[in-house]
């Protein structure tokens, strides 16, 4: 797994990417304590652990693998 | 071991826990226990018995062997809030105290039983296992379903419930499901084309859509797609949201091939419940059940209809899972690719609650998301479903 970094709240996660389309998310902190999206839906009254995903965390996700930072291990 | 078992898979078939997991589970609908009679529970590797006080109205959950001479309490008679053991008629109240023995002076000092948290929601009661006896934190609760408790309950049908005892089995294979995406199409004759998981705290989600194999007529349910959100609120209970599409009748009806016909897109909304506890080690009680909300012009009959058919289809589902349980192994050490879903990262959240509170890491908690790709498998199974079709289509020799 490689250390991504959301770039809305430098929020840091390790991913894995077999794939274009599947993708692993092991987050490494409370969600809702450190991550923006998370912390203002919680707040609003959500639970974290049925939010589907952080759409910022997302974004730097592809990004990552856009700009190669994050390799996709499928050969 | 010789040179031809060189490199050879070895499963390792592990033993289930010594313990049974920490957290509310489901023991059925209250209303089935409101009957004036005590019920027996096989549970947690002993026999509760639910029982409603007379006065109080609450339901209460007692061990149910008797501590005087270890009558069982469940075959007794509610007698007022307390059960009255068959024996010799001690009487035990919803706390666990003896509250009278009429044939005795005084009763002993030290008289009482175990008496078990219980919670009621959703029109089912839940109780509380901890091993080391400690009641639920406040985060760990059972969510109110909208449907139920919401102020358009109305406006849903009543629960359908059904049970299934498994027997040779510990509860960890039902769990393993929700990350087992290739089973689906498998064993459960859908294509599952979306499959995410996410693990978090003490909870565990499978989001699915899927659409039904054309090859398979389960005879149940809808014909069209399903979206599925479903959670493990804890080790045993599955609140499952479920929006299934449907297409002309709303009667359940379902058409052999693809009705690609109906454009009508309407969608039905249904919340299906799968839950368990442990009877032992090696046995569970599976329970689910189904309440369905009415669509636009659907009577109360149609809408009790509807739950019935969802509990039908899950009911014919749960039947062919059960099948494979009855005769695979446990395994500890799954052999997996890259289309399985999570089984590790999964069991490492199970793990949370079979160990002491003080033991729970970080990482059985710290959210996981696994979002697998199911491309690759769906190409591979819509390819064979086809060749079913068409080997069929020609055996039953089409155009004279
Ligand atoms: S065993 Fe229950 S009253 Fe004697
Ligand atoms: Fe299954």
């Amino acid at each position: 797994m490689q250390p991504v970094e959301c770039a809305t709240c430098g929020n840091q996660v390790l991913c894995e990417k077999f794939s274009r389309a599947h993708t692993s998310v092991q987050w490494t902190a409370e969600a809702a304590v450190v991550c923006t999206e998370f912390r203002a839906r919680v707040t609003a009254g959500a639970t974290s652990a049925r939010i589907r995903t952080c759409r910022a965390l997302r974004r730097s996700i592809d990004d990552a693998v856009e700009n190669g930072t994050l390799e996709i291990t499928d050969v | 071991m010789t040179a031809l078992d060189d490199g050879v898979r070895i499963i390792d078939a592990g033993k289930p826990p010594a313990r049974f997991a920490r957290g509310w589970h489901c023991l059925g609908l209250t209303d089935d226990f409101k009957d004036g009679k005590p019920h027996e529970i096989e549970a947690f590797g002993t026999k509760l018995v639910v029982f409603q006080g007379t006065d109080d109205g609450q339901l209460h959950v007692l061990n149910a062997y008797c501590p005087h001479m270890g009558g069982n309490l469940a075959h007794g008679t509610v007698k007022g809030d307390a059960v009255a053991c068959p024996f010799h008629d001690w009487r035990w109240s919803g706390n666990g105290r003896c509250a009278g023995i009429p044939y005795a002076r005084r009763v002993p000092p030290r008289a009482r039983t175990r008496a078990w948290l219980t919670l009621e929601r959703n029109k089912q009661l839940f109780v509380w296992n901890d091993p080391e006896g400690n009641p639920p934190p406040a985060e760990v609760t059972i969510p109110e379903i909208e449907g139920i408790h919401g102020p358009d309950a109305g406006e849903w049908s009543e629960w359908t419930w059904k049970t299934l005892r498994v027997e040779g089995s510990n509860c960890r294979e039902i769990v393993d499901n929700v990350v087992d995406m290739a089973h689906f199409f498998y064993v459960h004759y859908a294509f599952p084309e979306y499959f995410k998981n996410v693990f978090e705290g003490h909870i565990a989600t499978q989001y699915m859509e899927s659409s039904p194999r054309g090859d398979m007529d389960l005879g149940t349910l809808s014909s069209g797609r399903l979206r599925s959100d479903a959670s493990y609120y804890g080790p045993s209970y599955m609140i499952d949201y479920l929006y299934s599409e449907v297409g002309g009748g709303i009667d359940g009806d379902v058409e052999g091939g693809s009705g690609s016909g109906s454009e009508g897109g309407s969608e039905m909304e249904i919340v299906l419940i799968n839950c368990h506890y442990p009877i032992d080690e090696n046995s569970f009680q599976l329970q689910y059940g189904a309440i369905v909300k009415k669509l636009p012009g659907m009577t109360d009959e149609q809408a009790a209809e509807a739950a019935r058919l969802t509990a039908e289809g899950a009911t014919a589902g749960f039947e062919q899972d059960v099948e494979i349980w009855k005769n695979k192994t446990r395994i500890d050490n799954p052999l997996l690719t890259e289309e399985d879903g999570p089984v590790y990262q999964l069991r490492r959240w199970y793990e949370q609650f079979y160990v002491d509170a003080a033991d729970v890491k970080d990482e059985m908690t710290r959210r996981f998301e696994f979002e697998i790709d199911t491309e690759r498998a769906n190409k591979a199974w819509r390819s064979e479903v086809e060749e079913n079709l068409a080997s069929r289509a020609e055996q039953t020799g089409t155009g004279a």
